[in-house]
């Protein structure tokens, strides 16, 4: 028996053609997309590791550009991070990227929908266990990031003002996750060679 | 060959297939996966798996498929290779495939699933239990977590459907008594802190002995249960805590049946990688006859080691087991999960 098992294993894994484990990707991104991009026909994902992309090297360069270390248990290179490109027919016409946030209770999971530029065209958490979501996933604060680019963070980001009465590390979390998002989906669009905007 | 010395080369050989195709990126992830269990229970002492999970070791393959104008298949093969510690040597290896589908999608906005997946019913579809210690109702209360047939699935404006249609025999591929199992689910989409559905469930189902694919495990009678159900499940995310719930009520051929769950998991703020859960659970075979309610309450708690690997502990204890005698168990499980 362990012998025709063992057979069996060994015929499905010659067909597996291997790699690793995912990160933020969309719970629902039929609906995600349509929502973002009501006149969009479809999108195409594409998964990518920091390891494939450059490993540790890449991995410095993104914590010199975060001004920050990454966090062992959400940000290693094995992550698989979970881009899509939105499509109109064949065209382009937007990217829409998640990524994950320790933030005080828990994971942050930060959506960005943005243009062909690498402009925010929208932001939502996909999950936040703030006892203060609402005020987090309310559009008056989500709004505020409408626009932002990675070249203009900083100067933008500085006017937002916190949303929660007592949730101060995740607001931080939220811009962190932010700047994080923005710099992985600019070094994954370069890397693909797809039209991408610092 | 020993059976430590089986699984000792079943890991190995499961990470050198894994590790062989490693190299080109795409729309493709492959995971391996380990699973090892043990521990003590008062009715058959040593124990070598809880009850949905074995000793095991396996892979997960995911996959999607595009061409010009985007995404239009995701695949998904999961299996294991098991040893089931209530069974002698030759007789405890098996097969279990935990998902084997594809989901094409339609120009409608809905997607057909094909092959092995979720009923649509219960809090099951929505949490990922294949690795966890503490358990849904599934098991109690369709018989099984997966099942093999076709689905529909979508949203509507503000809600999310699916239904599905299947054999009515779970892990093992069976067709015997007209059995076929459909469910149905409406509820909330998956991004809110607080979630709910309801869900419908009417089939001849069968029940295994086992959580085998192949070799199949045999059933416990030809016959099938009719079974009918209605059912409501909830998650709400607050701040460290998860709320879980869910109850179904509806009939097993002529007996009046209710099951419902409770649990609380608990994440400490100042150390995430650390989750505490409490779980009380209970099926009620039949409404009718006193005492015939599966009860029984959990402790549970999981280390996250890194991103691919997990420790865990659970003791549960049995307020009550209908027809058998009264169970205490401690687990102690490592989980592997990764590239």
């Amino acid at each position: 028996m362990l012998k025709m098992i063992l057979s069996a294993i060994f015929l499905l894994g010659l067909y597996t053609n291997a790699f690793a484990a995912v990160g933020c990707s969309l719970d629902d991104p039929d609906r995600d997309v349509k929502k973002l991009f009501p006149e969009s026909s479809g999108y195409k994902t594409t998964f990518v590791t920091l390891k494939e992309i450059g490993g540790e090297a890449i991995k410095k360069e993104i914590e010199a550009r975060l001004g920050d270390t990454f966090d062992s248990i959400y940000e290693n290179l094995d992550v698989p991070y979970a881009y899509y490109t939105v499509l109109k027919g064949k065209d382009p016409i937007g990217y829409i990227h998640g990524v994950n946030q320790k933030g005080k209770f828990g994971v942050l999971q930060l959506v960005l929908a943005t243009d062909l530029q690498g402009k925010a065209i929208a932001f939502y958490y996909q999950k936040i266990s703030s006892p203060e979501s609402a005020k987090f996933r309310a559009v008056d604060f989500t709004g505020q990031f409408k626009g932002l680019t990675l070249s203009d963070f900083a100067q933008r980001t500085a006017k937002v003002i916190d949303p929660s009465a007592s949730s101060a590390e995740d607001f931080k979390a939220t811009l962190r996750g932010l700047k994080k998002n923005l710099i992985l989906l600019d070094l994954f669009l370069h890397v693909q060679g797809h039209q991408g905007g610092k | 060959m020993s059976r430590g010395r089986s699984f000792l080369v079943l890991v190995g050989f499961v990470f050198t297939v894994g590790s062989a195709g490693r190299a080109s990126a795409g729309e493709s992830l492959f995971y391996k996966e380990v699973n090892l269990i043990g521990g003590y229970s008062s009715r058959d002492h040593w124990a070598g798996r809880s009850s949905e999970l074995l000793n095991s070791v396996g892979f997960e393959d995911f996959r999607k498929f595009s061409n010009d104008y985007g995404d239009y298949l995701t695949t998904d093969l999961q299996m294991r290779v098991g040893y089931d510690s209530l069974k002698n040597a030759e007789d405890g290896w098996g097969i279990q495939v935990h998902n084997a589908w594809l989901l094409y999608k339609l120009n409608l906005g809905a997607k057909l699933r094909l092959g092995h997946f979720d009923p649509a019913f219960g809090l099951e579809p929505q949490v990922d239990t294949h690795a966890m210690l503490l358990q849904t109702l599934a098991a109690q209360d369709i018989g099984f977590k997966k099942d093999w047939g076709i689905g529909l699935e979508g949203n509507l404006s503000e809600l999310d459907y699916k239904t599905a249609l299947q054999l009515g025999s779970g892990m093992a591929i069976y067709r015997r008594d007209d059995s076929y199992l459909w469910t149905g689910r409406i509820g909330s989409p998956k991004t809110g802190n607080l979630q709910y559905g309801l869900s419908f469930l009417y089939g001849n189902v069968l029940e295994s002995m086992g959580m085998r694919t192949w070799p199949r495990d045999d059933l416990m009678s030809d016959n099938a249960v009719l079974k009918k159900r209605a059912g409501l499940d909830s998650q709400y995310l607050f701040g460290p805590y998860l709320f879980k719930a869910e109850a179904a009520y509806g009939k097993n051929d002529d007996n009046d049946v209710l099951g419902y769950l409770g649990e609380i998991d608990y994440t400490l703020p100042r150390l995430q990688n650390l989750e505490f859960e409490f779980q009380a659970k209970s099926w009620i075979n039949d409404l009718g006859e006193g005492s015939s309610d599966d009860t029984t309450l959990s402790l549970g708690v999981s280390y996250k080691l890194n991103q691919s690997k997990t420790l865990r502990a659970a003791f549960s204890h049995d307020l009550n087991r209908f027809g058998q005698k009264k169970e205490n168990k401690f687990l102690v499980q490592f989980y592997f999960f990764g590239a």
